[in-house]
């Protein structure tokens, strides 16, 4: 720390967030995207010409900070510091070098110091389209990459001069909304410059030097408070896994992630060796973002307030197998990266609610992603998700219908009016399944269930997963209730549809529904209070039938 | 003869009382607030000031009242028992929630959303449905509201608010069934709509800012009924009129109807004053910067009128002036766009495990309070580290009416400048910084983030705590200009004095080109009820414009004269906002305007002063100066011009004029700070 009590550092930490934050900002307000502007947030982040992630927009996921982190030396690697210029931005959405999946691009801007780069500003969001089996960027049966849409290299998306004619060309020919995927690029490229500016004026205010001692200060001092909370914690090594349902091409295997993880003082070890292969199925991850689940569960276990940046991950050493579905290479699918990075999150949780049963959680249906489309030009897309029930914590009851994996909250869901007045649907209901979060003593959250009536032909494609493999409950508390995607005909039937599906033809008066699969429960349902199941009951978590069954209260007859 | 005003501002602590004249401020009195009765509290204020001033209870011509009331009811949910009732299949809307996790809630997997604003069993569905063009698809049947009113009528609940799904396209569905529920529920029970109160598209946010409307409204109808009935009976007979969140005021029977409309009305009276303040010192562009003892507020005011936003958060947290989307319930209607932070006089200071210094956002309120206070607190807090620095004294805190212990302060901040190994001063100058930069953030976020550059604005001060903070939150902006207005400890009630009566309408209504016809609709509407007649009507119109295909909008403003071009207006503003310069088809999505009946208004001067003492001396702590020295005492009363390092002092406040920085009294009784060149 420098000698003013860690002022600048905490200043500085202030000014670096709020950089970041603005650029997510203009990115939101000016993109084109429906998966993001009705929802979902956009991501940004400043890193150092090292790739250090410094700070990140207090709505960047994990998933992505960690994109934009692991890409940038790959990106260095292709186009050294010293060939970039002042008005220069950069593109690239590799999934083998850091990227995520192909419709995510990450963007980057070089920021100057004394005629060098010293750091990067860094935006990404999910584009409206950038071509791929399904509209939107879905394709959940892709066996290759190249299935799943346009690959780009790390390469100069931007001069001071403006986007790059050439590159413009090549986005506009492989998307199917070659006008939105420009206005997507416009609002990325906008949101870096915005950083960028933010940055340069505390170059000036704190000087070159200045700045950089603080960011190592703040760097530093996350380290310390990060190797602090993890000696808390007991030290042994904890195993566990969690299995995905499937790949969507064979039906009825499983793929498991394991991991063990090591807690030895101030460090912690997160080995998934023993995780099952790749497949050629887009049930694989990146790098990226299987190090963001790993960070992301082990963090969830220390104090939540530290601050999210290069020194958090010095104490952490995370080993993913090459050739794993958690470090997938060319050509195996990484859309569907968030099945097995879930799965990895939830055997980390596993391993660590073991080491410490006082902030133990049990699994959580998981979010549910899925696409309406136009079944011709001119497109119309609705690109959503569900989420399930998080599963109970010890002490305390999972909340409904909502993300604890990277922590989103419901305000990703879009709103039913707005989507109403942009695709030709009803939104005939969004509520919450009755006894579908496991019961316990604690009980897990409840899934949601969302009906879309077509009015016209639309194709659907889903991503689900945990709808063949119910979230597990622990200490005698059972799993969530399983959700699934159907289809519903206008008089009322009800057909499942598989859980990874593609461009499935629904006709005009048909219905999409939407459930989702609860949170598993802890501990005995029998030793829940009887205050907290009449209250259950009385908002309608559960049925009477369930407190009386499950539960085993004795109701009164004509009780509510 | 009708005379004098009167400006009432109940706040959480204190009550604000100021009598104003033709020749300005006439009395003034801060009491303490009687939380069991406000109406209490504000007759002392007003006994109080009518004696002062001399004056008889007839000659008061205006009463203009601001009440946090209404979001205390919110904060500390004390507002009425609400059923919800909305469109078959949204009965979860408001129990499931729309709360984004962000800061340390994203790594907290013991975060628990916040609690919803009504019961999922008071939440009932009414079978019908208007799609978004307002098409009728299902017709709603009297008799399932009725059977829903019989449900409700057996809760005992005391008012309802209906949000309908696309209501704000067609709000005939709307209107039936409020009339049902009226006609079973009967007078005792108020009904709310969704199309009555704020007819914009997004049913979450319309659902929470209508249900909040019936939470508030029964009681802050009975708390104004009762109000206006005591003035009457000390014989102050002009109706009440009631602050609202944008700006204007209202008369007390439109605030009952529109209680959500008066949620920030404290806070919106401050940066009035603040606009008035700049006003008389000739500056139109001005920062409000108002430091209390637990939060500080910062608003912008450009041309003289402060910046209004169309969403905000009641109980909402985050670095974004707590009014981060998704950490609160949501408002629509429009409020005077205020970044608030939680760094006040009261805000303890603390080392982290890391070993960081942090300040708030806890506070030590008035009990136990600031360790100097003697009132048992051992918290070195920002109070103590600005007694340790020499910028408050240890007499004549208050107005005189405490005395603060410079070495129980010093105990305290030796607590923390012993694990950061610094001296006493280094720890309370750091303190004391620190408070200034999160202040600076919620400079940031009125200015910066919006698009604003504050360089050219003059800051005004006010509030227990800003003055002698405003010159070194100014700095870090490149701000050359303090103002610190008279009667600073009392300036929202004084803002009050400087309204219009005031009211404003939305609708959704999404289509290519605009259609004055709306227009029209709204201002009648608002006209009516000013009950302005149209000569007195000032009408401004907005539009809310977006590309075609993007779903965010900027509002514009919508002007009928020769040359006036929306679009172009709009694309400037989006290049402005977003550094992108753009040009392509854009749609309308909503209609906005705001109709002002202007009001004859008394000057905002201080009271005739005393005559000016001798400027005594004590040691304060600079950094500039490397360390104490020693600084002249200035009395406010008569001030001439003096060169910083000094310290202005009177019975409201105290301003700390650093080096580099010149200090003079203005005709009006303004304190103004200048930096030097």
């Amino acid at each position: 720390m420098s000698g003013d009590g860690g002022l600048t550092a905490e200043v500085l930490r202030h000014a670096l967030v709020v950089a970041a934050e603005e650029a997510s900002i203009v990115v939101v307000r000016s993109a084109y995207s429906t998966f993001i502007v009705e929802g979902s947030d956009a991501s940004a982040a400043i890193l150092d010409a090292r790739g250090r992630l410094i700070a990140q927009s207090m709505a960047t996921t994990l998933m992505n900070g960690m994109a934009l982190s692991v890409a940038l030396p790959h990106l260095l690697e292709e186009i050294p510091l010293a060939a970039m210029r002042p008005g220069d931005v950069y593109t690239l959405n590799d999934a083998y070098r850091g990227g995520v999946h192909t419709n995510d691009l990450l963007v980057y801007r070089p920021v100057f110091v004394a005629g060098e780069v010293a750091y990067f500003t860094a935006t990404m969001i999910h584009v409206s389209d950038l071509g791929g089996l399904s509209a939107g960027g879905m394709a959940p049966l892709a066996t290759e990459i190249f299935l799943e849409g346009l690959q780009l290299p790390p390469v100069r998306l931007a001069t001071a001069e403006g986007i790059e004619p050439a590159i413009a060309a090549i986005l506009r020919a492989n998307s199917r909304t070659p006008d939105k995927v420009m206005g997507d690029v416009r609002a990325l490229v906008a949101g870096t410059a915005v950083a960028a500016a933010r940055l340069s004026a505390l170059v000036e205010t704190y000087g070159a030097a200045g700045l950089a001692r603080g960011v190592e200060d703040y760097l530093d001092h996350t380290e310390a408070r990060m190797r602090m909370a993890l000696a808390a914690l007991p030290d042994g090594t904890y195993t566990a896994s969690y299995p995905i349902d499937d790949d969507g091409i064979h039906l009825d295997r499983a793929h498991v992630v394991r991991v063990a993880v090591t807690i030895a003082g101030e460090g912690v070890t997160v080995d998934f060796a023993g995780t099952d292969p790749q497949v050629p199925a887009a049930i694989n991850a990146s790098v990226s973002q299987s190090l963001a689940a790993a960070v992301f569960a082990v963090r969830c276990f220390t104090d939540p307030a530290i601050p999210m940046n290069d020194g958090c991950l010095r104490a952490l050493d995370v080993r993913l197998p090459p050739g794993s579905l958690l470090n997938a290479t060319s050509p195996h699918p990484c859309g569907g990266r968030f099945v097995p990075i879930y799965a990895a999150m939830e055997a980390v949780f596993t391993a660590l609610s073991d080491a410490v049963p006082s902030m133990a959680i049990a699994a959580s249906g998981i979010l549910q992603p899925f696409s309406i489309a136009s079944v011709a030009p001119p497109y119309w897309i609705h690109l959503s998700y569900d989420f399930g029930g998080v599963g109970a914590r010890h002490g305390k009851d999972g909340p409904d219908a909502t993300g604890v994996h990277f922590g989103l909250g419901r305000n990703s869901v879009p709103q039913a009016e707005p989507v109403e007045a942009r695709c030709p649907l009803i939104v005939e209901s969004v509520s919450v399944i009755p006894d579908s979060g496991g019961p316990g003593r604690w009980r897990g959250g409840l899934g949601s269930r969302t009906v879309f009536r077509f009015l016209a032909d639309a194709c659907v494609t889903t991503r689900g997963d945990r709808l063949r493999l119910a979230p597990p409950g622990r200490a005698g508390g059972h799993p969530g209730r399983l959700g699934g995607f159907y289809r519903m005909t206008a008089d009322g039937a009800l057909e499942r549809l598989p859980a990874k599906s593609n461009n499935v033809l629904f006709r005009a008066g048909e219905a999409f529904v939407v459930e989702t699969t609860g949170g598993g429960g802890i501990g005995d349902p029998l030793d829940r209070p009887a205050p907290e199941i009449l209250a259950d009951l009385k908002a309608g978590k559960i049925t009477r039938r369930a407190a009386q069954e499950t539960y085993g209260l004795t109701l009164d007859t004509g009780a509510p | 003869m009708h005379e004098y005003a009167l400006g009432v501002d109940v706040g959480g602590t204190f009550t604000d009382v100021v009598l104003s004249g033709g020749n300005g401020v006439a009395a003034v009195a801060k009491v303490l607030s009687t939380h069991h009765d406000p109406a209490e509290g504000v007759l002392d204020g007003v006994r109080r000031v009518l004696a002062a001033a001399s004056a008889a209870p007839g000659e008061v011509g205006r009463v203009v009242h601001a009440t946090t009331l209404a979001t205390n009811a919110v904060l500390e949910r004390r507002g009425v028992r609400v059923a919800f009732v909305t469109t078959l299949g949204f009965g979860d809307l408001l129990p499931l929630g729309r709360y984004a996790r962000v800061e340390e809630d994203r790594y907290d997997l013991r975060f628990d959303p916040p609690a919803p604003p009504v019961a999922r069993e008071d939440c009932f569905e009414v079978p019908e449905r208007v799609d978004a063009s307002g098409r009728v698809l299902r017709a709603v049947d009297p008799d399932d509201v009725r059977r829903i009113a019989r449900e409700i009528a057996a809760r005992g609940v005391e008012a309802v608010a209906v949000c309908l799904l696309h209501a704000y396209a067609n709000p005939a569905h709307e209107t039936v069934v409020a009339r049902v529920l009226r006609e079973e529920l009967g007078p005792e029970v108020t009904v709310v709509t969704g199309s009555d109160v704020w007819p914009e598209v997004r049913e979450y946010e319309r659902a929470t800012t209508t249900l909040m409307s019936a939470y508030v409204g029964p009681v802050m109808e009975a708390y104004l009924g009762g109000l206006s009935a005591r003035l009457r009976a000390v014989g102050i007979t002009p109706r009440v009129q009631v602050m609202e969140s944008g700006g204007g005021v209202m008369s007390a029977e439109l605030a009952g109807r529109r209680a959500v409309a008066t949620i920030e009305s404290g806070p919106a009276a401050g940066a009035l004053a603040a606009a008035e303040a700049g006003r008389q010192a000739g500056f139109a562009d001005v920062i409000s910067f108002d430091m209390g003892g637990t939060t500080a507020k910062v608003c912008v005011i450009q041309g003289g009128r402060p910046r209004i936003t169309h969403e905000f958060h009641v109980g909402g947290k985050g670095s974004f002036g707590g009014r981060r989307a998704g950490t609160g319930v949501p408002i629509k209607t429009p409020a005077i766009d205020l970044a608030e932070v939680g760094a006040g006089g009261g805000s303890v200071a603390w080392v982290d495990d890391g070993g960081t210094l942090k300040v708030g956002p806890r506070s030590a309120g008035s009990s136990p309070g600031p360790a100097c206070y003697g009132l048992g607190g051992g918290e070195p807090t920002v109070t103590d580290a600005n007694l340790v620095l020499g910028y408050l004294a240890e007499e004549g805190f208050a107005g005189g009416s405490m005395r603060l212990d410079r070495l129980l302060a010093e105990k305290a901040v030796d607590r923390l400048a012993a694990p950061l190994g610094v001296g006493r001063e280094d720890a309370a100058h750091a303190v004391h910084e620190i408070a200034n930069a999160a202040m600076g953030s919620a400079v940031h976020v009125v200015t910066v983030q919006r698009g604003i550059d504050p360089r050219g604005f003059a800051m005004v001060a006010f509030g227990g705590a800003g003055p002698a903070h405003a010159a070194r939150v100014a700095e870090r902006f490149g701000i050359g200009t303090v103002i610190v207005p008279p009667s600073c400890g009392v300036g929202s009630a004084v803002g009050l004095l400087a309204t219009d009566l005031s009211t404003d309408r939305v609708r959704t209504r999404p289509s290519a080109e605009p259609d004055p016809a709306v227009f029209e609709e709204l201002a009648a509407e608002g006209a009516a009820d000013l009950e302005a007649p149209p000569s007195e009507a000032i009408v401004e119109r907005s539009l809310d414009l977006r590309f075609r295909g993007q779903a965010h909008e900027i509002t514009v403003p919508y002007g009928e004269g020769p040359g006036e071009d929306f679009r172009e207006e709009f694309f400037r503003l989006y290049e402005q906002v977003y550094g992108i310069r753009q040009r392509g088809p854009t749609e309308v999505v909503s209609y906005r305007v705001r109709v002002t009946r202007p009001v004859d208004k008394p000057p905002q001067k201080a009271p005739a002063s005393a005559a000016p003492g001798p400027p005594g001396r004590r040691r304060a702590w600079f950094p500039e100066t490397g360390g104490h020295t020693e600084v002249p005492v200035h009395r406010r009363a008569g001030l001439g011009r003096v060169t910083g390092p000094a310290i202005v002092a009177d019975a409201e406040s105290t301003i700390v004029v650093p080096p580099g920085w010149d200090a003079a009294a203005d005709e009006n009784g303004n304190v103004v700070l200048a930096r030097r060149a």
